[in-house]
């Protein structure tokens, strides 16, 4: 069979198993500089305000940090105060970049609002396309990126340490058991297990 | 925001069984892969020729005898001789072409293009002649016709055909009715509106944006777009009132699936074969939705019936009734993902596929060395958002579904190591995964409009 | 007060080192050429997730010529780990083989980049975060290890199970998941 001549897309260096790492940063409005800190202050705060991401289980990790200044090394570093303020964001997700922006943008549209109101030539986060495209424009590429359970998901994660909890209780409770009583147990912890097999 | 009416589509420019499916009485259809051989002059010649043939979305006064419908693949275009320029306006996933993007797809191992049938994912099918006719004799004629203008014009030749029959009861060859839930389309199929539109949060349905599924219409983006902007498409007349297909010969092995279902049955706690078979497809055999009726098909069941599949999830967060895997709650979670549906709404299909090959008689569970399956067939305005975004996160995964790393059991990859849970007081698993479906072949295509067709054929794009 | 880049039982790190001018292609390609199934982040247990990148400038926002250069390209380390970072940074000074062939393409760093002269030079570099989010709370990377593990052997032990006479079913778990 003739191959085909376009070639598959390789492997990213951002991508271990199934989990994607991406940062960026976007220049901020005057005002950025203090907005962004009143917004770190608040999440911290209110924990809470942050349900709709955790929700949507398939963020592991994420931070947001305003660079003003960098540690000073000596000449032949340049700089050390940069002229804006950049807003850096680092995310992990499982599923294709596209789908993490799709999901957030209509999931998380107000706290995309919030978070992004202040980065320069933010085009609001809805419809997805133009935020797709400011996404890409101030992305960095990762050059290495390691995740310690490659293979595993937000969802599976949970899933295995909300099971392993009650599989040690189990586990317990059919060592004490008479064995003619196991099979009725071993239903009923199924019964409640099988939301996380 | 209050989505503005819906467009007026222009039908008599865009190819007809896309928007509106040509119904049930054609039940024959051939799918013929041409390859261009000689010069793109020449192969134009014969291509435009075919123009004044091609059946388009006008409704009709009278049934016509047989229909066609031209669709082109990316090297398709450019065997007519479309300039890299105009080719570069199409989707990357499009001219990147299915083979190339088999990972990505789930086609592995008995599944991967180095497995595919003769000529497909090759590079050599150029343009796909769609045939749909009432009868065996209508067919035969058609075909004959179209092999005659071939001859006549040369430089042309059918490297692959297809050719595929509905079953009785509009059914595929595992048993199940199939091809009636479809997208309620804007300005289309209103009619389908309940249950195929969005689910609403008060409890209505709306339809979808047109342009989710024909180019150079608002989708459902440009409604929330202060610029009104359109969605991305092929450049000019190229892109105007055209889609992108999809085109998968599925085999399917109807006695392993038998046998598979019978044998696991033995032990299912709830029932037998045919309601087991049910909870991994999510339907009964005749249609009904297993959310709606969790313990037997209804008898009054009409599948084309409006609100025929007017049903949620969301009262099934559990998956007792209908399982959080099933294949329909898979391939569509309407508001099973949470969040009003906001996150299933932009990935749906409109699905055209026929079933090929003889029926296995209902009982037999020897193969009879038949080939059988169904050709699948889709159109929509963004391959990777409504296909990709459905085949790879949704029907190769469960992540999505809090099922890990399960695969939807009636047709997922099957390397061998995956399970079904069947929810339930007392849970029933259905493991290994076996190949139900194997992908014997498919290719990325484009469906212009008359325009469009005119265009590639008068050169103007070269 | 807490630490802005703690978020559950994890710490969310960030380094920003210059990179020597003239050493920026050797580094990416040193970082690229690493082996992604036997990372050197590997060498450190305690860490979730990890990634070097190089900042070769802030992007310009588009459509605008707001330039701001930083001068110089940079490494970003970051990471996610579990615990604290003076301890974290020891042992990445004392475990990771690779760490001194990396910081070394980059200004200010120690010759040789090795022991409590590298973990200073890090630690020194070492930016905030104003807001961190982590999904699994105070589960470790070995607890988390631990818990999928189990998990991936349940769901094997429960498919097979089900063929199982009842007897047979209860000496499998026992065997499986047993305390003995």
């Amino acid at each position: 069979m003739k191959l085909p001549a376009v070639l598959p897309d390789a492997p990213p260096s951002n991508v271990s198993g199934r989990t994607t790492s991406i940062t960026l940063f976007t220049t901020q409005k005057w005002w950025g500089r203090f907005f962004m800190p009143f917004m770190f202050a608040t999440s911290r705060a209110f924990p809470k305000a942050l349900a709709a991401m955790d929700g949507l289980s398939f963020i592991s990790f994420a931070s947001w940090s305003l660079i003003r200044e960098l540690p000073y090394n000596g000449p032949p570093q340049q700089v050390r105060r940069l002229r804006f303020a950049h807003l850096f964001f680092e995310v992990s997700f499982n599923g294709s970049w596209t789908q993490y922006i799709d999901s957030s943008v209509r999931v998380l549209t107000t706290g995309m609002y919030s978070f992004w109101s202040s980065s320069r030539s933010f085009p609001g986060p809805l419809p997805a396309a133009p935020f797709q495209a400011f996404f890409k424009d101030h992305e960095v590429d990762t050059s290495h990126y390691y995740c310690a359970y490659p293979e595993a998901t937000v969802t599976t994660v949970r899933s295995a340490l909300a099971l392993e909890e009650r599989l040690d209780m189990f586990a317990h409770r059919a060592e004490n058991i008479p064995a003619a009583a196991f099979d009725a147990a071993w239903q009923a912890f199924l019964e409640h297990a099988q939301v996380h097999l | 925001m209050r989505p503005p009416a819906a467009p007026e589509l222009e039908l008599p420019d865009i190819q007809g069984d896309i928007l509106r499916a040509y119904g049930n009485s054609y039940d024959r259809t051939s799918y013929a892969f041409v390859r261009v051989d000689g010069e793109p002059a020449q192969a134009r010649a014969w291509f435009a020729g075919l123009l004044d043939h091609v059946t388009t979305a006008q409704p009709w006064r009278r049934k016509p005898l047989t229909t066609l419908n031209v669709a082109l693949t990316a090297s398709g275009l450019a065997a007519l001789g479309l300039s890299d320029e105009a080719i570069g306006s199409f989707s990357h996933e499009f001219r990147q072409g299915m083979a190339a993007r088999a990972e990505l797809l789930g086609d592995t191992g008995p599944s991967a293009p180095s497995r595919w049938e003769e000529g497909l994912g090759s590079g050599d099918a150029h343009v796909l002649l769609t045939i749909n006719a009432q009868t065996t004799a209508d067919h035969r004629r058609a075909l004959g016709k179209m092999q005659a203008a071939m001859q006549d014009a040369g430089g042309v030749g059918v490297l692959y055909q297809q050719d595929a029959e509905l079953l009785h009861g509009a059914r595929e060859h595992f048993g199940f009715a199939d091809g009636f839930a479809q997208p309620a389309i804007g300005g289309a199929t209103e009619d389908k509106t309940l249950g195929g539109g969005v689910p609403q949060k008060d409890g209505r349905w709306r339809p979808l944006a047109a342009g989710e599924f024909i180019l150079g219409y608002p989708d459902e983006d440009s409604n929330v777009d202060r610029r009104r902007r359109l969605p991305p498409a092929p450049d000019g007349a190229l892109g105007r009132n055209g889609t992108y297909m999809v085109w998968r010969k599925l085999h399917q092995d109807v006695v392993l699936w038998r046998r598979t279902i019978e044998g696991a049955a033995v032990r299912y706690p709830y029932g037998d074969a045919r309601k087991l078979g049910a909870k991994v497809v999510g339907r009964w055999q005749d249609g009904t939705p297993l959310e709606t009726h969790p313990h037997g098909p209804d008898p009054e069941f009409e599948p084309a019936a409006r609100g025929a599949n007017d049903f949620r999830y969301a009262a099934d967060r559990d998956g007792r009734r209908c399982p959080l895997g099933a294949h329909v709650r898979r391939a569509n979670p309407r508001d099973a993902l949470g969040h009003a549906g906001k996150l299933s709404f932009r990935h749906r299909m409109i699905r055209r596929g026929m079933p090929y090959g003889p029926v296995l008689p209902d009982g037999v569970l020897d193969d009879d060395g038949a080939e059988r399956g169904l050709v699948f067939v889709s159109f929509q305005a963004s391959i990777f958002r409504q296909f990709e975004g459905v085949q790879t996160p949704w029907i190769n995964d469960g992540n999505i579904f809090g099922l890990g790393t399960d695969k939807d059991f009636l047709l997922g990859d099957a390397s061998g190591s995956g399970k079904m849970t069947i929810q339930g007081k007392q849970p029933f698993f259905l493991a290994p995964q076996q190949a139900f479906v194997v992908t014997r072949g498919g290719e990325y295509l484009f469906v212009p409009g008359i325009a469009g067709l005119r265009a590639i054929a008068d050169g103007v794009a070269g | 007060m807490r630490s802005p880049n703690i978020a559950g039982g994890t710490y969310s790190l960030m380094i920003w080192t210059p990179i020597r001018p003239g050493a920026e292609d050797a580094l990416r390609a040193h970082l690229e050429g690493l082996d992604r199934r036997s990372s050197p982040l590997a060498t450190l247990p305690r860490t979730h997730m990890a990634r070097w990148l190089i900042v070769p400038d802030m992007p310009v926002p588009p459509r605008t010529h707001l330039r701001d250069p930083l001068g110089n390209q940079y490494l970003l380390f970051t990471s996610n780990f579990d615990g604290d970072v003076d301890s974290y940074l020891h042992e990445l000074v004392e475990l990771m083989g690779e760490a001194a062939a990396i910081w070394s393409h980059c200004i200010g760093c120690p010759r040789p980049a090795e022991g409590a002269a590298l973990k200073a030079y890090l630690h020194r570099n070492q930016v905030d975060s104003g807001f961190a989010f982590a999904a699994y709370g105070n589960a470790s990377v070995a607890q988390i290890k631990t818990a999928l593990d189990k998990r991936a052997r349940l769901i094997d032990l429960v498919v097979r199970a089900q063929e199982m006479a009842p007897a047979e079913r209860r000496t499998a778990f026992l065997k499986q998941f047993g305390s003995a």
